[in-house]
């Protein structure tokens, strides 16, 4: 469990993160047909949009990247999900401060969790708990 | 295209191809709601049927794990320069795929 000092750490960074668009919003009554379109858009599709300046980092995959690679593949072949819903769809509905914010296969072993979660197979307290449970055995935060 | 399925239904195939290889064609700007496999950078773009590929399942449906019914597939040629009015090179081209319903008549 985090200590009080940790949690209101915690919400300083969460309010950094608010979308980095330079208009007020908040739950807006009026949206403009434009900004509506915008709102719209899956995260997943940014070819042809302005960015900052990004570093190019190629490294070979990690353990658990391999891992999550093969969970995913292998929710597949049970017949749990399909490629369009595991790699499109479920990764664009954790939303763009997720997608743009996590490793590549973060957005991966996330969507297969809520995947699992939708369709019923593990109930949401289970899986909080055991992380909970993982997270102390391991002495993490 | 190899993918890891096991379809639910039976697959209904798609009806005759209705473009063929060098019809023009615009793609479409069809309202985004939650999921879209068409990317904005090609929207309203005029291209070049460059291959007329396969029928496979419609993906809105298979986002959402449906299938059943397929569409025909096709290869879209672009110039970059009606991509990026500011591209320098004319002969440069970029191909991309689509499904049939994403694509008009141009």
């Amino acid at each position: 469990m985090s200590a009080r000092k940790d949690v209101l750490k915690q919400q300083d960074i969460i309010g950094s993160l608010q979308p980095a668009i330079h208009v007020p919003q908040n739950w807006n009554y009026e949206v403009e047909p434009d900004l509506y379109k915008a709102y719209m858009h899956p995260p997943h599709d940014v070819g042809g949009q302005f960015d900052v300046p990004v570093r190019y980092e190629e490294k070979e995959e990690e353990q658990w990247e391999l891992d999550t690679y093969v969970t995913c593949e292998v929710l597949g072949w049970r017949g749990l999900w399909n490629s369009e819903e595991r790699r499109r769809r479920a990764d664009n509905d954790l939303g763009y401060t997720l997608y743009l914010g996590i490793p590549y296969y973060g957005r991966w072993i996330l969507a297969a969790a809520r995947m699992l979660v939708d369709k019923g197979h593990i109930s949401l307290v289970e899986l909080i708990e055991k992380i909970a449970e993982v997270k102390a055995r391991h002495g993490k935060k | 295209m190899a993918r890891s399925r096991s379809p639910k239904n039976p697959q209904r195939p798609a009806g005759k191809a209705r473009f063929k290889v060098g019809d023009r064609v615009r793609v479409k700007d069809l309202p985004n709601l939650f999921y879209s496999r068409t990317q904005m950078y090609v929207r309203g773009v005029v291209g070049t049927i460059a291959a007329c590929t396969y029928q496979d399942v419609i993906p809105e449906d298979e986002a959402f794990n449906r299938d059943g019914q397929l569409e025909q597939y096709y290869i879209v040629r672009f110039r970059q320069k009606d991509l990026w009015p500011e591209y320098p090179f004319d002969n440069d081209t970029v191909q991309t795929e689509s499904p049939e319903r994403w694509l008009e008549p141009a």
